[in-house]
């Protein structure tokens, strides 16, 4: 299927330095508001499996999940440090207007 | 000629600091020396998932098996370093060869604490440090088998979770009051017996191990406190010891562990040692502490890599670990030995608190049940060695990074 840009949520509704997971055709996706850029990436963890909305902390674009101490930089899904060794997968975003699109 | 870095113990700690060597050296010839006969992988998963056959072990992999040479990185593993020579710089393998060094690494780390109680040579009673170990253990596990773990440390702990998970009858004895007892206290160890008997553990505390009965294999368990516990098979996770054998008669000084300052190095310039078997000067406790931990193993080796290069780093990182048993997430941080107050965000039987250990105002460490990110937000303040304001730590209403931001007047 291809992918195309999915009206996802109003930028507004994440405070800056805040995650939310949302759904988006199926899939779990977090956004962040990094001051006042949005970056959206899959919600679980490639680690195991916790929410990064609800465990991830923010410090400038990289996020660390929690649970296990796993990095990751939110530009581009790399990891910055382990546990993980597989990149979070990364979904363009396009905010037009008050409203929030993400490439799924 | 090229300086040769030497690594003994192809661990998390050893692997790490051939990984770090090979990115930030440039002309070093390396050489990783490890008994088992694995490339190096990571020990969580064999006491959780890999145990419970949930991932392959090639997911505990530090790196595939291919990366070291394709790195250049010289391998020998299933290979035993016997002796340290520090005045030829060489080790000796226990085939008599002599591998020499300019820097050497000791990454060797540990093994389990022998168990002198009668009857421990039957067969069905197992350790688990190893992957081998962990296969042991996982051809037994059968639902409806009765196991007795014997010791509530992170290893007996963990295994009687997975056992349980795996539907198995689990009954842990331990001679404390709780598990964990002896690291964090009563309050908190009582939150863990809790979680375990919810989960269907039977436990006995304040009771060891007299003799384990059987004809041949292990069939019963009987305690000095006189009980008798019929099993299947037996687990003992009563700690490890730093395997140090190789050092005796190097000069390089040993003292629960290879003894280290602050760069990772020995008495015996250019030889360091990192990982569980390193017993570190720590800049921040003003103490030496030797931890037996994943996100140790990694940060040390690699502070050992660089300082091995030259660069001269302090390895000052807040200790950090986590146990993952059942659906908790139970982590800690800093380093605690006694505190004199046991300061609480949450309530411990709620099944989500973080404690902190308090010494003097100063928050040593903390230990959250299923609150990663407190632990996260109060590290920064257990390196600050700052008093904090012990009624805003305990105010879940308050954001914990605020109390670093501004601290106690005193």
């Amino acid at each position: 299927m291809a992918t195309e840009f999915v009206t996802a949520i109003k930028p507004g509704e994440i405070r800056p330095g805040a995650i939310t997971a949302i759904d988006v055709r199926g899939t779990r996706v977090a956004v962040a508001n990094v001051g006042g850029t949005y970056y959206a990436f899959d919600d679980t963890c490639t680690h195991e499996q916790c929410s990064l909305a609800e465990e991830g902390e923010l410090a400038g674009t990289t996020v660390t999940c929690t649970c296990h101490g796993s990095e990751f930089d939110l530009r581009t899904g790399k990891v910055l440090a382990p546990p993980a060794t597989v990149p979070v997968k990364v979904y363009p975003v396009q905010v037009a207007g008050d409203t929030l699109k993400i490439e799924v | 000629m090229a300086r040769r870095f030497v690594i003994i113990g192809a661990s998390l700690a050893g692997a790490t600091a051939a990984i770090t060597l090979s990115e930030e050296g440039t002309e070093e010839a390396l050489t990783l020396i490890g008994a088992e006969h694995e490339p190096p992988y990571e020990r969580p998963p064999l006491s959780k998932a890999y145990l419970r056959g949930e991932t392959p072990f090639d997911k505990a992999l530090v790196r595939p098996a291919a990366f070291y040479a394709e790195r250049g990185i010289e391998t020998m593993f299933g290979t035993r370093v016997t002796r340290i020579d520090p005045s030829t710089r060489c080790v000796e393998l226990e085939d008599r060869r002599r591998v020499p060094f300019d820097a050497l690494l000791i990454a060797t780390g540990g093994r389990n604490r022998p168990v002198s109680i009668p009857g421990a040579d039957l067969e069905g009673i197992y350790g688990l440090r190893t992957v081998r170990d962990a296969d042991r253990i996982r051809h037994e596990i059968v639902a409806g088998r009765r196991v007795v773990v014997v010791g509530m440390g992170f290893i007996g702990s963990e295994v009687a979770a997975s056992l349980r998970q795996k539907g198995l009858h689990v009954v842990a004895i331990d001679h404390s009051k709780t598990p964990l007892f002896r690291v964090l206290g009563e309050a908190v160890g009582q939150t863990l017996a809790d979680l375990h008997h919810a989960h269907g553990v039977l436990t006995v505390f304040e009771d060891t191990v007299a003799v384990f009965e059987g004809t041949g294999r292990v069939s019963c368990v009987v305690t000095k406190g006189g009980r008798r516990l019929e099993c299947d098979f037996v687990v003992v996770g009563i700690g490890i010891e730093p395997a140090v054998e190789m050092l005796d008669g190097s000069g390089i000084v040993v003292d629960n562990g290879v003894v280290v300052d602050e760069h990772c190095e020995t008495n015996v310039a250019g030889v360091y040692a990192a990982g569980d078997v390193a017993n570190h000067y720590h800049p921040i406790f003003d103490r030496r502490i030797r931890v037996e931990h994943w996100h140790n193993a990694i940060k040390q080796g690699a502070a050992a890599a660089r300082n091995m290069l030259g660069q001269r780093v302090v390895y000052d990182e807040i200790h950090w670990f986590w146990s993952d048993q059942y659906d908790a997430n139970l982590q800690y941080a800093g380093f605690h030995t006694t505190w004199d107050q046991l300061v609480v965000r949450g309530r411990l039987d709620s099944g989500s608190y973080l404690a902190c250990y308090v010494t003097d105002g100063r928050i040593n460490a903390a230990v959250g049940l299923n609150r990663a990110k407190d632990i996260r937000r109060v590290m920064p303040l257990i390196k600050s060695r700052r008093a904090v304001d012990l009624e805003q730590l305990r105010d879940e209403g308050v954001d914990l990074r605020s109390l670093l931001a501004s601290p106690m007047e005193s």
